[in-house]
């Protein structure tokens, strides 16, 4: 059976290696985006289980991915988690969220939301 | 060059020196520091996760490539709060006017070099001013306003030219040219450096405000950054060690 694959976006560099890093840890399949523009790429690439969204962000920032992703049909469905550093979950239920994480965020809850909505990532390694 | 920067006080754009402490600002302070909270929060976040992580793996995976990567990642972040929270003390001090200056004639190369002899991640940078420029001014304030600057100019290890000018109404000018900056870049910060690896989101509002404090000014060009600060009046450049008789 395919793991569940997560799409993390944001354009901090050590923000999507430590959630890929949880993610891996948990078997799950990530990919990765800068910005907007790049995760529309990847969502066309391979449909995602769900997505991890950031808000601010340059050259194509959260809320107008969550817009741009709702009028593709094949993927409008893709569960977003917002990940922000704002502090404000009024901004996730604007772009039709499932679910909101204030960074700093804990593990276990990154891992609840993510479980809830693609499944769990798969079976534990041998040396785990 | 953006010729009109060269004066203290003269208008390039973006001279907002009260952004968030005049008292007609409170909505703007208040996005400041949400700003600022916001930049704190993404290294704070990758200092505990690779922290945790590290915890959680196996001995022997730490000890290997994934444990040196999040180990260098939690130094990193630790570096970039240390940078942010240390910008944004001083800004708070500057804005709440809660430091005593020292006015002193601070030669401008001297401090540069200084700046520059320091292990930092960034691109060439190559200086281009007498030894004997000097502005008046706090010297530590100046140097922290400087290194704030080249650090800007000098994202993504773009090179950077520092050179300087006397202008009119006993001013020098100095001329930070490297990485442009964003449009609004001095009066918005989120324009300016966001998420900034090396923990320099807050260099330009530092920046902004020092030149403030110390009757100058701060503007920014197509090419990257004018610094504008009152001149030192009869300053005479220490002998180098082979002038020295």
């Amino acid at each position: 059976m395919t793991r569940p694959l997560v799409l993390v976006v944001d354009d901090d560099p050590d923000i999507l290696d430590a959630i890929c890093d949880i993610l891996e840890v948990e078997r799950y399949r990530v990919a990765r985006a800068r910005n907007g523009l790049e995760a529309l790429e990847r969502v066309e690439a391979e449909r995602p289980a769900v997505i991890l969204l950031d808000l601010m962000m340059p050259v194509m920032d959260g809320v107008a991915f969550a817009h741009a992703l709702r009028e593709r049909p094949e993927v409008s469905d893709v569960p977003i988690v917002v990940i922000s550093a704002d502090g404000n979950p009024a901004r996730a239920a604007s772009v039709g969220a499932r679910g909101y994480l204030a960074k700093p965020f804990d593990i276990e809850a990154l891992l609840g939301h993510v479980a809830a909505l693609a499944g769990p990532g798969g079976e534990p390694r041998a040396d785990a | 060059m953006d010729e009109s920067a060269a004066g203290a006080g003269a208008g390039a754009r973006g001279i907002d020196v009260t952004d968030g402490s005049d008292s007609g600002g409170d909505s703007r302070r208040a996005g400041f520091l949400g700003f600022v909270a916001h930049e704190v929060r993404n290294p704070l976040s990758t200092a505990l996760w690779s922290a945790e992580l590290l915890s959680r793996l196996p001995a022997e995976e730490r000890a290997g490539a994934r444990g040196e990567r999040l180990s260098s990642m939690c130094l990193r972040s630790v570096a970039r709060v240390r940078q942010l929270v240390e910008d944004h003390f001083l800004c708070e001090r500057l804005d709440a006017g809660g430091i005593s200056l020292r006015p002193e004639p601070v030669p401008l190369r001297e401090v540069l070099e200084a700046i520059l002899a320091r292990p930092a991640d960034r691109g060439e940078v190559t200086l281009d001013l007498d030894a004997g420029l000097a502005v008046a001014g706090d010297r530590t304030l100046v140097e922290r306003a400087l290194d704030a600057l080249v650090a800007v100019a000098s994202a993504d290890r773009a090179a950077v030219h520092v050179s300087a000018r006397e202008a009119p109404g006993g001013v020098i000018a100095l001329v930070v040219a490297g990485q442009a900056p964003a449009p609004d870049a001095l009066a918005d910060p989120t324009k300016g450096s966001p998420s900034e690896a090396r923990g320099r989101a807050l260099a330009l509002p530092l920046a902004r405000r020092i030149a403030s404090a110390l009757g100058g000014a701060l503007a920014a060009t197509e090419g990257g950054y004018v610094l504008s600060l009152p001149r030192a009046e009869g300053y005479i450049a220490r002998p180098t060690p082979a002038a020295r008789p």
